[in-house]
């Protein structure tokens, strides 16, 4: 089997034309970027997520309306994976201080359900804990393991044995499930997925992450400059760069347009957006190898021809390389799960355009380049 | 046949390499399963008795149920380690990010807080909060502000601020090290299996508990405080009669305890009738001597776990690392507690004292229950090098109240032992020399600096407690995780046979070739992840998929070159040999610009994303060696033999 054999088409002839379509891709994307914004997941932008799992099958808007009104602010909701489970996410990091009475009161109350009528002084409240005390050790022991047992984080302060303080600690995720055990007795649910970011940990982690795709398109750089001349790895890096803003406009424009594909950026979608750069470049490293190659036979030939016989020459495996990427990607798209969703999606559109740019950007840019200056490439 | 004789060899030893490093991880499946199916059993036979048993009751009941199915089985535990290690969000579990709250710790150093020190304290949080800066020169730039000297608050009045700064940053950074030391120590009591606790940066702690089912527990046992106390370690005399009562006690009722065990458990009795097929194995070769030793087992369960020292002075038993539990077990029976006298205890060593034929040795302890002082009176413990003896000593002070207590104390009991506990662990356990008087002891007896500088550390948790928040933290149910390996595994299946049709599809026999190489691909990369005992994550598997679409770009290269060779009218030996020696530069620059971002990933990403960059690399290796050699050695034997070669 064969497919785009001998083919003679004078792709660079054409050039201004993919200058307009990557362009308006560029446009629409990044249009939608600064209209709509990007949607970061709580890796970037600090927060609590929880999946529940629950025993029978939920609607979101029955656990919205629980949710809604026990102070929090805007807590977000979505299905995760089938009819059962639900993502519950918040960006607060603590228990604002106006609902913190509520919190104390149904820790109260949870203390009486076990001793009903028990003596018990609280000490001291911080923003996201409560210290009790009770008449002797005994007592105390025996509550805080109630406590815990009934999903409360309680624990002694002290593990002197003379001990008779109890703390109870009181994080977002822990007053959202506290409550929604309380709202819905009778349909339990576990927690498979919990997630908590403070603030500075996502200001460093998108640090690291901006840090590690600047690395990698320098060192693309430095290694193909090398390998190379440093027209074509800058060729090759623009048309990187290309990949990665369209890819990301794509995700502006689709978020929350394609039903069950939630398009958000967190840390697997940044490694896939690195993997992406790892893997677009290859393409553009196999047309560049055989324009090296054509440069060294082919001496006199003009450039523009000689790149369009190299594209035309690698392009049957450009495709064929691409397309089984693309056929594995797919598969995880499909069946690869809820975690992956995300990732996959970057790669697999990430493929489609590093090809694209492969072939119309990459060498289009070489020969821009050349022409502007007339340089002669050698190798 | 004699020019890839070498090739040959080199492809069959990575064969039967990554076949024998993963036999362990295929037994460890095996075990896994029946370990599974055993608990699961035990689970509803114990929900069926009593239904109202709490979560935490029936966790420690199936973990024991667990434990003493590995510990029949010691191999079970030899092959787990040696499988390939599955990442917390796949076989489910808790990473959590620890930060010693420096500003806590500042507030419990300070002499005399007043407001104003609550209000610059206050303020200094909230900044440190966004800063990367430290918390300690925070507080110094705050206080400098406002024109007041740290003299005031910390240290002494003759120090500058320079001097206190940077012996508040050593406090800080001590109370970290404080930290891990005591969530080590817990960790283990907790019994998490392959916990993993590092430090990150100056004042962080990454605690990963693989398999954690109640979240809230951990939790609290992370933020918890520590528990320092002395006790008194029983003499000898008392020590070893305690030990021969429980000796006898388990010795009389161990054959009943067998036969139960045989006929209650009935899902047990596979892994019981393995251990007696062993016993027979081992018996009908027996020597005398293995005879005795096992006679002596029946004899004296305890003391043959137990060991004593015949020539020793003390009666602290040694026991090995794999027994602990058995005996904790032991301990625990109900019929043992009846003969152990409710005023003492028996507690192990914290660290391992010592090393036999590689498994590690503890101490066992029998002391007081109550302890004679506890570890709130310590105001500071210092290790150093003795000026008289030059050994490692620590010097230990006590606030007043404690050295009244500590003078008593020590006065009463010279030349007996006082054990150095942290929660419920022995640290150490010097014997008093004379009375103390004004609270200033030195211990002496630390094997070297590091143990001196541990027991430090130890001495001063019962001081100043650490104080840590947790500021992140990711838990995965076992039940996602379990989805998560199978929606992997089938995306992994699929994606093989996807991308094999499609390139026995377009490539015809050169593409069967293809496709077989792929399966070595995937073999090595298992192969390696088990070698290298690495982690295998969710993205790592999703590493694996792409490199089952990325590995075929080589052959697709190769064979698209050869395809044009043949066109000029070559031979099919001589495009074979051109196809591959063209296809190389282009296979080589594009696998390496791949690799490049994988090292950067790795770098930089955190768990599960690390996963996935070295699963990329690895199959690239991979790929690359089943391209360029494996395939290569097919082809150049096909046309030698002149078997039909078709690329489509």
């Amino acid at each position: 089997m064969r497919i785009f054999e001998h083919i003679h088409i004078d792709w660079l002839g054409k050039r201004k034309l993919f200058y307009t379509i990557s362009l308006s891709l560029f446009l629409i994307g990044w249009i939608n970027v600064f209209v709509r914004g990007l949607h970061f997941g709580i890796d970037f932008k600090g927060g609590t997520e929880i999946v529940l799992q629950f025993d029978k099958a939920v609607n979101v808007s029955t656990v919205r309306q629980y949710v809604d009104n026990i102070g929090l602010g805007f807590v977000e909701l979505k299905t995760f994976g089938g009819e059962t489970g639900v993502l519950v996410r918040t960006e607060s990091q603590n228990i604002p201080p106006s609902i913190f009475p509520k919190v104390v009161t149904q820790i109260d109350s949870a203390i009486d359900k076990i001793y009903p009528g028990i003596p018990k002084t609280k000490i001291d409240t911080t923003a996201g804990s409560i210290t009790y005390a009770f008449a002797n050790p005994d007592t105390t022991n025996s509550i805080i393991t109630q406590l815990l047992n009934a999903g409360y984080q309680a624990g002694k302060v002290s593990e002197e044995p003379t001990n008779t303080q109890m703390v109870v600690r009181v994080g977002i995720a822990d007053w959202i499930k506290d409550n929604l055990r309380l709202r819905m007795p009778d349909n339990h649910f576990q927690i498979i997925k919990e997630d908590h970011v403070g603030p500075k940990v996502g200001n460093e982690l998108k640090t690291n992450a901006v840090i590690a795709i600047v690395l990698s398109l320098i060192g693309i750089l430095i290694y193909l400059a090398f390998r190379f001349k440093f027209i074509f790895a800058v060729g090759a890096v623009v048309a990187l760069f290309h990949d990665v803003l369209i890819t990301i406009g794509l995700y502006a424009a689709l978020y929350g347009v394609i039903p069950g594909l939630n398009l958000e950026i967190d840390l697997t979608v940044v490694a896939a957006f690195l993997t992406l750069i790892g893997y677009s470049v290859n393409d553009t490293v196999i047309v560049f190898d055989r324009v090296r190659e054509n440069l060294k036979i082919h001496k006199t030939m003009p450039l523009e021809e000689l790149i369009n016989q190299s594209v035309n020459r690698t392009m049957s495996r450009t495709i064929l390389t691409a397309g089984t990427v693309l056929l594995a990607v797919f598969v995880l798209l499909i069946f690869g799960g809820e975690v992956l969703r995300a990732f996959s999606f970057t790669l697999f559109f990430g493929t489609i355009t590093g090809t694209y740019s492969s072939i119309f950007i990459a060498s289009a840019l070489v020969l821009e380049y050349a022409n502007r200056f007339q340089k002669k490439v050698t190798f | 046949m004699k020019e890839y004789r070498f090739k040959l060899i080199l492809i069959l030893m990575a064969v039967v390499l990554s076949i024998y490093l993963l036999y362990p991880t295929y037994v460890d499946y095996q075990n896994q399963k029946m370990i599974n199916k055993i608990v699961a059993e035990k689970e509803n036979e114990i929900k069926a008795q009593d239904p109202k048993i709490s979560a935490s009751t029936l966790d420690s009941k199936l973990k024991a149920v667990e434990d003493s199915i590995k510990n029949a089985d010691p191999s079970i535990t030899k092959m787990k380690l040696k499988s390939i290690k599955l990442g917390l969000d796949l076989q489910g579990g808790m990473r959590v990010v620890l930060e010693v709250n420096t500003g806590k710790l500042l507030e419990k150093l300070a002499k005399s807080p007043d407001d104003v020190f609550k209000r610059v304290m206050a303020q200094s949080e909230k900044e440190a909060t966004l800063s990367d800066e430290s918390v300690v020169s925070i507080v110094a730039k705050n206080f400098a502000a406002r024109g007041i000297r740290l003299s005031r608050y910390f240290g002494n009045i003759r120090q500058d601020d320079k001097e206190i700064v940077s012996d508040l940053q050593k406090d800080a950074d001590d109370a970290v090290t404080r930290a891990m030391e005591i969530i080590r120590n817990r960790v283990d009591q907790y019994g998490v299996s392959e916990p993993t606790i590092q430090r990150q940066g100056s004042r962080r702690i990454i605690v990963e508990l693989p398999g954690v089912a109640r979240e809230e527990e951990a939790k609290q046992l992370l933020q918890g405080t520590a528990l320092l106390e002395f006790k008194l370690v029983k003499d000898p005399e008392f020590t070893i009669s305690v030990m021969k009562k429980i000796d006898d006690v388990l010795a009389g009722t161990y054959a009943a305890d067998t036969a139960k065990a045989d006929t209650n458990n009935s899902p047990n009795s596979k892994v019981a009738k393995k251990e007696t097929k062993q016993n027979k194995v081992a018996s009908s070769d027996t020597s005398t001597k293995q005879m005795s030793a096992e006679e002596f087992a029946a004899k004296h369960p305890f003391f043959t776990i137990a060991m004593l020292d015949p020539k020793g002075k003390t009666a602290d038993a040694y026991v090995r690392a794999d027994e602990r539990d058995k005996l904790q077990m032991m301990l625990n029976r109900p019929d043992v507690q009846s003969v152990i006298p409710d005023n003492i205890q028996f507690v192990f060593s914290a660290k391992p004292i010592g090393n036999q034929n590689g498994q590690d040795i503890y101490m066992l302890y029998c002391v007081d229950k109550n302890p004679l002082l506890t570890g709130g009176v310590i105001t500071n413990a210092v290790a150093t090098i003795s000026p008289e003896t030059s050994a490692p000593i620590v010097n230990m002070e006590m606030n007043s109240d404690g050295s009244a207590d500590w003078a008593r104390i020590t006065g009463a009991n010279v030349g007996k032992r006082i054990a150095i506990i942290l929660d419920g662990v022995v640290y150490s356990a010097p014997v008093v020399q004379n009375k103390i008087t004004g609270g200033r002891s030195q211990i002496s007896g630390s094997g070297d600096l590091q143990e001196a500088q541990l027991l430090a550390i130890v001495l001063k948790a019962g001081a100043l407690p650490a104080p840590v928040d947790i500021i992140e933290e990711r838990t995965v149910g076992p039940s996602l995780g379990q989805d998560s390996i199978n929606s992997g595994f089938n995306s992994t299946l699929i994606g093989f046979l996807v991308v094999s049709f499609f390139m026995i599809m377009y490539y015809q026999r050169a593409g069967t070739i293809a496709a077989a190489s792929l399966i070595f691909t995937i073999l090595f990369i298992l192969g390696f992840l088990a070698g290298f005992n690495a982690t295998l994550t969710l993205p790592g598997i999703a590493g694996i998929i792409l490199t089952i679409g990325m590995a075929v770009d080589a052959n697709v290269l190769i064979y698209e070159r050869i395809r044009e060779e043949m066109e000029t009218g070559k031979t099919l030996k001589a495009s074979v040999d051109s196809g591959f020696s063209k296809a190389y530069s282009a296979i080589i620059d594009s696998n390496i610009t791949t690799f490049i971002t994988g090292v950067i990933l790795y770098q930089f990403g955190t768990g599960p994303v690390q996963g996935f960059a070295l699963t990329l690399m690895i199959g690239l290796g991979a790929s690359l060696f089943s391209a360029l050699v494996i395939a290569r050695v097919v082809f150049d034997y096909m046309v030698a033999k002149g078997i039909k070669l078709t690329i489509g």
